[in-house]
């Protein structure tokens, strides 16, 4: 059924070796449809994080060419590559929130791609585009929060708050990394909701790494296996199963006692 | 098929490049050999009983002007090379091991097992004894010579009034002149620190070299003691406190430079990553992920920067840069002791004033 959907991500031959030395990502190929909900999963150091960034060219990488939404991400430059970004909301383990800015300047900085540099500059946002933040934090339960520091937040709710800003940010494609990893198990289901929300209410197309293979399970509609930098399985949930975990994670890792990877 | 990897890394290794390191190396431990030859030369002139013409004992000056030069760089060149050939047998030089790392089996092993822990032991070891000769440590004289100086201190116990309206006056003169040398600094530093953080500055080669300029004046700026641009502005404005704002001001320029880059330099990485995802222009970045995050501690700097130049300006005062200083060096030269007294109160009052309300203020901000 995904064969008919546009293509939103064409990865190929992907490589990062960092300055020091370490391979990262080993000629990894990646292709995700419109709509997708795609899990990237495997050991921490495997790439995923890597992975993710030379998506958007946060992390050069070494090798290979992305193509997003039909655009050359590797070649683009300046405004160019810019403008790439900004169909791209990214979330992180950290929530990566500017901690002594208000919510709400926070959320309205989603919006950064498309304005004006002199207006940006004095943290100046037009009525519209404040109404809709506000609307967006009312939307992710964060009514009444949108003037206090980011940092007296709790975890789950800079979260939030950060979702609020990937809304803000208007974009079609959205990549989440380890976005429940700090946060504590109770409050893991209420983000992926959120999450799944920006992928189903707002058809964002969702490329998430995660830890949990109980969240992947619920939430991912493909899943992506990575070991040592090499993309090592693909399918889709059903057909993932306790051979194809001791494949990802290798022969001493039990799925049974360890969902938690 | 050559991988990613091996390509990298046969990047980082050319033959050029390994030759620049092998010959710094070599560089370093010839100036290290150098040392201690010299200094060996130096302490055996030193106790061999030799006179000098005048018939006296040397000098330390006298035994500097001595040292056999040429003939020592020959040697420690020679030695120098020698280590950098056989350094498997005899253990990795100091300057192989600073360029280029140890052998794994040096790694771990306490300096007393390493030629070069002891040759550094030895280097240590000859500049305690030779500086204690050169700059003529007398422990006796000063143990047992404290009459001569108990004058100045009973004057400074006994202040006089005299000076106190004058020094008054100046106190205030000298803490605006501080402060003006402090906001004068400010947005140049702040400009600059942005250049000479070495984070922001790895996109291109203009950013590249940016960052070196900025960083070499400021470290040449900051070389040259306030002392010296006081007497430069002195000459250029004339006597009085303007020149030791613009002396103070060239010094906080580069300090502040140094303090707020180095600030840049440590942010938390996560919401520029952030920021910039968003597609926000380079301008956008720095406005909404980097400036909020060091407008706290450039705050706090400046207001210690303020505190620093009070002091500072005491002694830009000794040469006519204006302020307190200014009256208290002819007392010091008349051996006016009791208002000397008045004026170092005056000036010790106002520092510790300026520090606890600097200390309680930073400690607000951050
Ligand atoms: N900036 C960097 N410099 C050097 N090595 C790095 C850097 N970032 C990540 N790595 C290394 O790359 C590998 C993959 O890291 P990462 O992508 O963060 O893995 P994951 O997100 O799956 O835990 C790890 O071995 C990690 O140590
Ligand atoms: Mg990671």
């Amino acid at each position: 059924m995904s064969g008919e959907r546009g293509i939103v991500i064409d990865a190929r031959g992907l490589s990062k070796v960092f300055p020091d030395g370490t391979q990262a990502l080993d000629n990894v190929d990646l292709e995700v449809r419109e709509g997708e909900f795609l899990a990237i999963l495997g050991l921490s150091g495997s790439g995923k994080s890597t992975l993710l960034r030379c998506l958007n060219r946060l992390i050069e990488p070494t090798e290979g060419s992305v193509s997003i939404f039909g655009e050359d991400v590797t070649r683009a430059r300046g405004k160019k590559l810019r403008k790439i970004r900004s169909d791209i909301a990214m979330i992180f383990q950290q929530f990566n929130l500017v901690r002594r800015h208000t919510v709400l300047i926070n959320v309205l900085s989603g919006a950064l791609g498309r304005s004006g540099l002199l207006s940006s500059a004095l943290l100046r946002f037009s009525e519209y585009e404040r109404k809709k933040a506000m609307g967006f934090l009312e939307r992710v339960g964060l009514k009444g929060r949108e003037s206090s520091r980011a940092d007296a937040l709790s975890g789950g709710q800079q979260q939030r708050v950060a979702i609020a800003r990937a809304l803000m940010q208007e974009a079609r494609l959205v990549l989440a990394d380890e976005p429940v990893a700090s946060l504590d198990p109770a409050l893991r289901h209420s983000i992926m909701r959120h999450i799944e929300d920006l992928n189903r209410k707002e058809g964002m197309t969702v490329v998430c790494t995660l830890h949990d293979i109980d969240l992947v399970r619920r939430y991912a509609t493909r899943l992506v296996a990575l070991r040592a930098g090499r993309k090592v399985w693909e399918g889709t949930a059903e057909q993932f199963d306790g051979d194809t975990f001791r494949e990802i994670y290798g022969e001493d890792a039990e799925p049974a006692s360890n969902t938690m990877i | 098929m050559t991988t990613a990897r091996e390509r990298i890394l046969a990047q980082q290794n050319t033959p050029w490049k390994k030759g620049v390191r092998r010959l710094q190396g070599l560089m370093l431990d010839t100036i290290l050999m150098l040392l201690v030859l010299l200094m060996i030369e130096f302490l055996a002139l030193a106790f061999s009983g030799r006179r000098g013409p005048t018939g006296l004992l040397l000098t330390p000056e006298e035994i500097l002007d001595l040292l056999s030069y040429p003939w020592l760089v020959t040697v420690a060149f020679v030695l120098a090379t020698l280590w950098n050939l056989f350094y498997r047998p005899l253990g990795t030089s100091p300057g192989r091991a600073t360029v280029r790392g140890v052998m794994p089996e040096e790694e771990f092993l306490p300096w007393t097992q390493t030629s070069r822990g002891w040759f550094t032991a030895l280097l240590i070891q000859l500049t305690f004894f030779t500086g204690w000769l050169i700059t003529e440590v007398q422990l006796l004289t000063f143990l047992t010579k404290f009459s001569k100086a108990a004058d100045i201190v009973r004057g400074l116990m006994n202040p006089s009034a005299d000076v106190l309206h004058q020094g008054l006056v100046l106190l205030v003169q000298t803490i605006f002149l501080a402060f003006m040398a402090t906001a004068f600094a400010i947005p140049l530093a702040f400009a600059l620190s942005f250049v000479a953080a070495r984070n922001l500055t790895r996109g291109n080669w203009v950013a590249r070299w940016s960052y070196t300029l900025a960083r070499t004046v400021m470290n040449l700026t900051r070389a040259v003691e306030p002392l010296v641009w006081a007497l430069i502005f002195i000459s250029w404005v004339g006597i009085g406190p303007f020149a030791g704002v613009l002396a103070l001001w060239v010094h906080s320029v580069a300090a502040l430079t140094k303090l707020y880059s180095e600030q840049i330099e440590s942010i938390d990485t996560g919401p520029v990553e952030a920021i910039t995802a968003t597609g926000a222009s380079t301008l956008q970045v720095l406005r909404y992920g980097v400036v909020p995050q060091i407008i706290p501690p450039f705050l706090s700097f400046t207001i210690y920067r303020w505190d620093i130049n009070v002091r500072m300006s005491t002694i830009i005062g000794f040469v006519g840069g204006g302020g307190i200083g200014y009256i208290l060096k002819p007392r010091v030269d008349l051996g006016a002791w009791g208002e000397v007294g008045t004026l170092v109160i005056l000036i010790a009052v106002t520092v510790w004033a300026m520090d606890i309300v600097s200390a309680k203020v930073r400690e607000r901000i951050v």
